[in-house]
């Protein structure tokens, strides 16, 4: 028999930052979208800017945060060091910051940026290992743990070798080294990492069980494979390893999207709240992102495709999926954090009451139209349909931002 | 000595309730057995709805202590088990109902 202590759950007070600073990060690249041309060209380094702001800004930092409470329940062991995450937080804030305003303002300051971000995510993925070592166990979700961590060491290891490039220092082919970074930390970490952990909080949250997991497995190995053909053609130019890759990585969502199917026939909790809502959205939004990235290999001038399939991914699965998950993941922090001890002794607040139903369906539906009119808008270059559609991704990032403050601000008295 | 009674055991655990679904870990059909010596010694079987929930230490916990205020009760062991697996099968028919199944 196991135990997870509370002891194994990290204080709130190291957590809450990460989804603070990942809320103000989400709110500021929506923001950011508003000052875009539809014109642009993926390689720009404002673009690149506008990247790092999502993914390491909101993706990665929300993600570390969660990781912090969540590395205990899937490995069924408390951290190695949980108070590793201290250090991890400033440093990956004040690394994106530096990247971001490299990008945009000044490249010298991305390989200081640069080294920031690498030494934050070497010491989150060292103290990750080391967690895993502790465990026995041997479950889908901690293979994805092990491979994701490999190919964040991966990807943020090439990453830094284009900030060196860039800043001047190196001198690499960038190209060949942004596909080999942008499939290791995307595909290999983010992906992997969300298959991971999907597959705990979505039977958890929807009370799902006895479904067949064999297609989340193929949907994992054939993504590293996929991944390892994409990085290793993309520093030898083997063009066609790197589209075996490119078409690999659609069999592996293909699976995935099997799996999240077989898991939503048997759940058992059919309520429709912000979180469920929040899912259905994210997964459709994977499958248009699969779609156009399909459309977009067989006939490769049309970049529209590609973007439209980008956008998908990153506002519809990435944000949403996300998103969705913190209107169960903060009450829970906070109902752990201010009324675990109260339990038998008086009466404490059920998880649903602990997160603002209007804010949250505000969220949602301004980000939703926002989603949909922004990825028509780029999808048919119409400048005015993708500004009018990210005017509302904004208002409904400040939404997501007064549902957080509003989550974190619960029971606060008490404590 | 008062006899402690499943019933009574039963009825202190009902007071658990799960804030995630917002059922009493009874009526979801966590608890699989109760089993009490001579002397009052409770013994608690019980399962978690999943495997990997963060609450585990914490349920486990609380059904301790909610038995413990029974007076008579001598000491208690609360024993989380997997096999078998739950499911909602396992749960009343008011649940099953609220949950729409």
């Amino acid at each position: 028999m196991f135990n997870i202590s509370k002891d194994f759950a990290p204080p709130f007070k190291l957590i809450a930052p990460f989804f603070i600073s990942g809320a103000i990060f989400y709110i500021l690249s929506s923001l950011a979208l508003l000052f875009f041309k539809i014109d642009f060209d993926y390689m720009q380094l404002n673009i690149a800017g506008w990247i790092h702001l999502f993914l390491l800004g909101f993706v990665m930092t929300i993600i570390f945060g969660a990781m912090a409470q969540l590395v205990p329940v899937i490995l069924e062991t408390g951290h190695f060091s949980v108070d590793f995450y201290y250090i991890i937080f400033p440093l990956l804030l004040i690394g994106t910051i530096l990247m971001v305003f490299g990008f945009w303002f000044n490249p010298i300051l991305l390989s200081f940026g640069g080294i920031l971000v690498l030494s934050s995510m070497l010491i989150f993925a060292t103290e990750v290992f080391l967690t895993i070592k502790k465990s026995s166990l041997k479950t889908f979700s901690t293979k994805a743990i092990k491979v994701s961590n490999i190919f964040l060491l991966i990807g943020i290891l090439i990453g830094f070798l284009i900030s060196l490039t860039i800043s001047g220092f190196l001198g690499f082919d960038i190209e060949s080294l942004i596909k080999a970074h942008i499939y290791a930390v995307v595909g290999g970490y983010i992906m992997i990492t969300i298959m991971g952990i999907t597959l705990i909080l979505l039977p958890m949250f929807g009370l799902a069980h006895g479904f067949d997991e064999k297609p989340i497995n193929k949907a994992m190995n054939i993504m590293i494979i996929s991944i390892v053909f994409v990085i290793i053609g993309s520093f030898l130019d083997l063009k066609i390893l790197m589209e075996l890759g490119y078409i690999g990585s659609f069999i592996a969502v293909i699976f995935y999207l099997y799996q999240i199917y077989l898991i939503q026939k048997v759940r058992m909790r059919k309520e429709s709240d912000i979180w469920s809502k929040s899912m259905v959205v994210a997964f459709v939004s994977l499958i248009v992102s699969a779609i156009l990235g399909f459309f977009y290999l067989l006939s490769t001038d049309f970049r529209s495709l590609l973007y439209g399939s980008i956008w998908f991914l990153f506002i519809g699965f990435f944000a949403f999926l996300i998103n969705g998950h913190l209107y169960k993941i903060i009450p829970f922090l906070v109902w752990f954090h201010r009324y675990s001890e109260l339990v038998g002794k008086e009466k404490v607040p059920m998880l649903k009451d602990m997160y603002p139903k209007k804010e949250a369906d505000f969220e949602f539906y301004f980000s939703l139209f926002g989603l949909i009119v922004a990825g028509i808008g780029l999808l048919t270059k119409e400048e005015t349909l993708f500004k009018a559609g990210v005017s509302f991704l904004f208002i409904g990032s400040i939404f997501l931002g007064t549902s957080i403050k509003w989550m974190l601000n619960y029971g606060k008295n008490r404590s | 000595m008062a006899k402690v009674t499943k019933e009574e055991v039963y009825d202190a655990i009902r007071t658990v309730i799960d804030p995630e679904v917002g059922f009493n870990v009874v009526d979801l059909g966590l608890i699989y057995d109760v089993d009490i010596d001579d002397k009052n010694s409770v013994h608690v079987k019980m399962t978690l709805s999943t495997r990997g929930c963060p609450l585990h230490q914490m349920m486990q916990e609380w059904v301790k202590e909610a038995v413990e205020k029974i007076p008579a009760v001598k000491d208690v062991v609360v024993e989380i088990v997997w096999d078998p697996p739950w499911n909602i099968s396992m749960a009343s028919e008011n649940v099953k109902k609220a949950l729409g199944v």
